[in-house]
């Protein structure tokens, strides 16, 4: 796992990071695999095991980097850039010619 | 503005690829990333779509004259968001760099998406794009600044030499007088 912007905040990262691709890891195949039906009923019951997991250390890893980004003065930089760009929808790419 | 685009496949399936995506660094082969840092995540209860926004640390050597020109420094940061979507089996990546964005962007877009025979597509592209109309405003405000400058100097220069030669000749007069 690549380190965090500051040694203090790396091992938070990193047990961050190991909870999340835990949980990621379990919850792709069937979230692919689940029909339109199924699918709200696996997310809702996903989202909430993702928050009871691994939760409490993405706020502590959360409040260490927000400080870290604010001390190396990246904050106005991303806040300038969610301004020009706030991607909240995932983008629109054209499809590539072939396939 | 430069356009760059490729497109290949990679002989595994989509969730492989997507599950290896937060496992790509630290790499050998890609020593200039340094630092990974999510700085939100969300999954929707709904739609199951991740997004995750994150910040990466990058250690790229510039030639001289950019640092000496444009200022920067070793460290350079990109913002990246992320999408990936369950349901449609599509993943993208969106990356602007946050170093230098004054003066350029450059603007990626990755998609991996799934083929019919179980591999995964891959599609790169990206803008990269001076600012030039904020070079202009910037070369604007120089030239303006030059401009007073020199007019002051101009008044000053006058106001000064009059001084030296009312006080150089008034002398004079005195003496001779």
């Amino acid at each position: 796992m690549a380190n965090s912007l500051t040694d203090e905040c790396t091992p938070f990262k990193r047990e961050y990071d190991s909870c999340f691709n835990a949980w990621f890891e379990g919850y792709l195949e069937p979230a692919v695999a689940a029909s339109p039906e199924q699918r709200s009923k696996y997310s809702q019951e996903k989202a909430a095991e993702y928050e009871r997991d691994c939760g409490k250390i993405w706020t502590q890893y959360r409040e260490c980097v927000q400080k870290a980004v604010k001390d190396k003065g990246l904050d106005t930089l991303l806040e300038q850039a969610r301004q020009e760009n706030p991607l909240k929808e995932p983008p629109t790419i054209p499809k590539p010619d072939r396939t | 503005m430069h356009y760059f685009s490729q497109l290949f496949h990679y002989e595994h399936p989509w969730s492989h690829v997507v599950i290896g995506m937060w496992h790509k660094y630290p790499n050998p082969h890609c020593t200039h990333v340094q630092t990974i840092d999510v700085l939100d995540r969300s999954v929707d209860p709904q739609t199951g779509i991740i997004r995750t926004e994150r910040v990466l640390g990058c250690k790229q050597k510039a030639p001289g004259w950019i640092v000496k020109f444009f200022g920067g420094s070793e460290d350079a940061f990109v913002r990246e968001i992320s999408f990936v979507n369950p349901a449609t089996q599509e993943a993208t990546i969106t990356s602007v760099n946050l170093s230098l964005s004054q003066f350029a962007t450059c603007y990626e877009n990755i998609r991996y998406s799934p083929t019919t025979d179980g591999r995964t597509m891959f599609h790169q592209t990206a803008e990269i794009q001076a600012r030039m109309a904020l070079w202009r405003s910037a070369a604007d405000k120089l030239e303006n600044w030059l401009v007073q400058r020199f007019e002051q100097n101009a008044h000053l220069g006058k106001v000064g030499f009059t001084d030296v030669l009312r006080r150089l000749w008034e002398a004079k007069q005195q003496q001779l007088s």
